[in-house]
């Protein structure tokens, strides 16, 4: 699998790269600026890019900005997309094409490598993973909501994982509880959100995002 | 007996909570009308407070102790001067009939006037010049005077004169005042100038009471003199009521109820006049001085007397005031010093200028100069005055007049002085703060991690087990001081603020706020960075108040920027009651906003909604472009 990295820290750069290297990466290539990063991903056509949000020349969201510019020449161009912070503003832009591909996670994630990679394979395959701080803010933000209030502890647990992008089998090892009963919370919780059961993983978890993104 | 109270009470109290304590504004106006008799004045008093408890019930309700506390005053006034009561009893003056002027006075020409003169004994006596017509005798202090009680026969007595005055022209009309008079029965009349109370004396012999014209003792009728004297108007019966027994603790209860509703009135007022008392201070620091220019034009007034001139004078002040601000603090200095030369001359002339007024003596401030001793007061007001003119002086003309400096110049270096006071201040505060944070946070964690790895080295050779464990625990360690470092540069500066501006950070703001929150953003650029700081802080402050203390279902934010000034609202539909006297948030966001000129106002009664305003003058930056 073939990756593009963008961070302009080169020990944070060079750290990424080695831990891809370990997990069968390919690493395409590695660029410091957000103008390189398009021209990189313009060229390279990656998996997946791998990207911090902050990049120079502005050292501000150049490299969200530069990570929408390149999904929309390509669109659907798996991007996972890095940060010191997570903000519901920027996840909101990164989902509101509805095409899925989209990763925005903590640079802390990095550290369990294990669920860091998994994240990457799943953007690469098309899937949608959210860093657990931003579901948490989405939740807190609809709390009040009359559907949310409804769901029971667990089924908020099962929201939870899925709006992170986990599939079935993640969310019963996470839960400690059988996939079938996985099943069953999420056919409640759609159910209650009044939202159309889907069986596809990746559609699922936009459905649901977009749902409490509304 | 009981239940039936009960039951009034009960009504009472529900009847108040329906209509609002103002509704007990409309009794007390009411009691004017006993009290004072029907009068326009009072009919119309009550007028207002009705029209006033339906309209406007919080506004009643906040005048409701001011009210009561004058109607008690008013009650205990009257209790000291009614006739009849204490007042009478404390005041037995008398007329005398001075026999012949003391021999060695001079005798000097006053047209007539009649003259009073204070005997030892500290009462007025009057009398009218007995010795030809049109003539009258000046006196001083200490000479003696030899007299008669009017209408006695007994022996001439002797008074030592201890002051005297010139009285007005006797009046077209007296107020006789009856006393211990029954129908049918003798009593006293007793003349007095005008109010009741004022310079009672007992007319000549005893009078029959004409039946049923007056009853209990204190009440009065007034009289055209004559002989006999013609009835023209008496008390009402009421009075007699309410001027008896009951007056005294009426007063003290209204007064009493009046006091312990004040501070609670005070701080409705003060809520309802919040938004008004930035404009007012900002109004105020403006004018400066020339605040006082109206107040001594007043006090001219009582100095040169109430003509049409001082008046004039008066209305001119308050106009300049308002329209000249600069040029009426100048102006206070010469009014002041004008003051003072009448003063002096009065201290010094007061024996012709006084015998020249037709008044009982000639005012000047708080005194009337009628004597030595109250010229000399007179005096001392007037240096008084000379001295707060000079002192004034510097302070007004001087800054216009030294190197050209103006007073706008000197106003903006203080308030300058005083915001970087603020700011310098806030800065200190944020560095302890960020200090603090890190020192118990980020550095104390990686101290932590720091010691888990050299214990990792020493166990790893012998227990990779226990090593193991203990890099998870490091690992845990380092994701919470970066958890910790997030949050503190959170609180120094936003990532979105300083990504895109106010406008997008606010929008982040409002979607991690779980209340429900519009907003509305027309902002054609940026702000300088510090600006925008303090403008985000202000609205996440006033939001988060919102959030927490004012059970709002719905919140709004406008950002609009027009000609140099961004005005920004957060404006909620929650309890209000936000005071910026309170606690220390909404202070630190006028403080800070101060500090770029920016100026905050905060709408909040009690039953909200919340309003708060603030406007910032700036420049934006040229919109930020984007290669992308």
């Amino acid at each position: 699998m073939r990756v593009v990295v963008a961070e302009d820290l080169f020990l944070l750069r060079d750290g990424l790269a080695r831990l891809l290297s370990a997990h069968d990466f390919e690493i395409a290539a590695a660029v410091d600026s957000a103008p390189g990063l398009l021209c990189a991903l313009l060229e390279h056509r990656p998996d997946i890019a791998v990207v911090d949000v902050r990049l120079p020349p502005a050292f501000a969201d150049d490299g969200l900005q530069a990570a929408l510019a390149a999904r929309r020449e390509v669109p659907g161009l798996p991007v996972l997309l890095l940060s010191q912070y997570v903000e519901q503003l920027y996840a909101r832009e990164l989902l509101a094409d509805q095409a899925g591909a989209v990763g925005y996670l903590l640079k802390d994630r990095v550290f369990s490598d294990d669920q860091f990679v998994d994240a990457i394979r799943t953007v690469a395959g098309g899937g949608t993973v959210m860093d657990p701080e931003v579901v948490t803010k989405l939740l807190g933000r609809r709390s009040r909501d009359e559907p949310i209030s409804r769901l029971s502890g667990r089924e908020r647990e099962v929201l939870e994982l899925m709006a992170e992008g986990r599939s079935n089998t993640a969310i019963a090892q996470r839960l400690f509880i059988t996939e079938k009963a996985v099943s069953k919370h999420t056919t409640s919780i759609f159910t209650k959100l009044g939202l159309a059961a889907d069986q596809d993983d990746n559609r699922r978890v936009l459905a649901v995002l977009a749902y409490l993104n509304s | 007996m009981w239940m039936l109270i009960t039951l009034l009470w009960r009504i009472t109290s529900r009847v108040l909570r329906r209509l609002g304590r103002g509704t007990l504004l409309v009794p007390v106006a009411a009691l004017g009308m006993v009290v004072l008799g029907v009068t326009v004045w009072t009919v119309a008093a009550v007028a207002v407070a009705a029209v006033l408890a339906i309209r406007r019930p919080s506004a009643a309700a906040g005048l409701l102790p001011v009210a009561l506390i004058c109607a008690g005053l008013w009650g205990l006034v009257l209790a000291a001067s009614a006739p009849g009561m204490v007042a009478w009893t404390a005041m037995p003056s008398f007329s005398i009939q001075v026999l012949a002027p003391p021999p060695r006075f001079p005798a000097v020409p006053t047209g007539g006037k009649a003259v009073s003169y204070r005997t030892q004994v500290g009462k007025a006596v009057s009398y009218r010049p007995p010795v030809g017509k049109g003539v009258t005798y000046r006196t001083s202090v200490g000479k003696t005077v030899t007299y008669r009680a009017a209408g006695s026969a007994g022996p001439a007595s002797q008074k030592t004169i201890v002051d005297w005055r010139v009285l007005p022209p006797p009046p077209k009309m007296v107020h006789l005042y009856m006393i211990a008079g029954k129908p049918g029965a003798p009593g006293r009349w007793l003349a007095g100038p005008g109010k009741p109370g004022a310079g009672l004396s007992p007319l000549p012999g005893n009078v029959t009471a004409a039946p049923g014209m007056l009853g209990a003792p204190g009440t009065w009728a007034a009289f055209k003199p004559g002989a006999p004297p013609v009835l023209i108007g008496r008390s009402q019966p009421p009075a007699g009521f309410m001027r008896s027994w009951l007056l005294v603790p009426l007063a003290l209860l209204m007064l009493t109820v009046g006091l312990w509703l004040m501070p609670q009135s005070l701080a409705r007022l003060r809520q309802r006049a919040g938004p008004l008392m930035p404009y007012l201070q900002h109004r105020a620091r403006e004018i400066g001085w020339g605040l006082a220019l109206a107040p001594a034009t007043a006090i001219g007034m009582s100095v040169f007397g109430a003509s049409p001139w001082t008046v004039a004078a008066v209305a001119a002040a308050v106009v300049i005031t308002i329209w000249w601000p600069k040029a009426a603090a100048d102006l206070v200095p010469f009014v002041l010093v004008a003051l003072a030369l009448r003063g002096f001359q009065l201290a010094v002339h007061w024996e012709s200028l006084s015998a020249g007024t037709s008044g009982p003596g000639v005012p000047y401030g708080f005194v009337t100069v009628d004597g030595r001793q109250s010229a000399l007061v007179a005096g001392a007001e007037a240096s008084a005055f000379l001295a707060f003119g000079a002192w004034l002086v510097p302070r007004t003309i001087g800054t216009r007049m030294g190197s050209g400096a103006d007073g706008d110049l000197a106003g903006r270096v203080a308030r300058l002085t005083e915001t970087r006071g603020h700011a310098v201040d806030a800065a200190a505060a944020e560095l302890r703060r960020i200090e603090r944070d890190l020192h118990d946070g980020a550095q104390a964690r990686l101290v932590a991690l720091g010691m888990n790895l050299r214990a990792v080295e020493r166990v790893l050779p012998t227990s990779p087990q226990a090593a193991l464990a203990l890099v998870a625990e490091a690992r845990e360690t380092s994701l919470r001081a970066l958890s910790e470092l997030r949050d503190l540069i959170r609180g120094i500066c936003p990532p979105v603020l300083a990504d895109r501006g106010l406008g997008h950070a606010v929008q982040a703001l409002v979607l991690d706020t779980p209340l429900p929150t519009a907003l509305e953003v027309d902002l054609p650029g940026r702000p300088a960075a510090p600006v925008e700081s303090a403008c985000y802080f202000a609205v996440a402050e006033a939001l988060a108040n919102a959030v927490k203390h004012s059970g709002a279902r719905h919140a709004g934010i406008r950002i609009q920027y027009t000609e140099g000034m961004l005005r920004i609202e957060v404006a909620d539909d929650g309890v209000g009651g936000a005071d910026p006297e309170q606690g220390t948030g909404l202070q630190g966001v006028e403080r800070r906003l101060g500090t770029f000129d920016g100026i905050m106002a905060v709408s909040s009664p009690p039953g909200g909604p919340t309003m708060i305003v603030m406007e910032v003058p700036c420049a934006l930056l040229s919109p930020k472009t984007c290669s992308y």
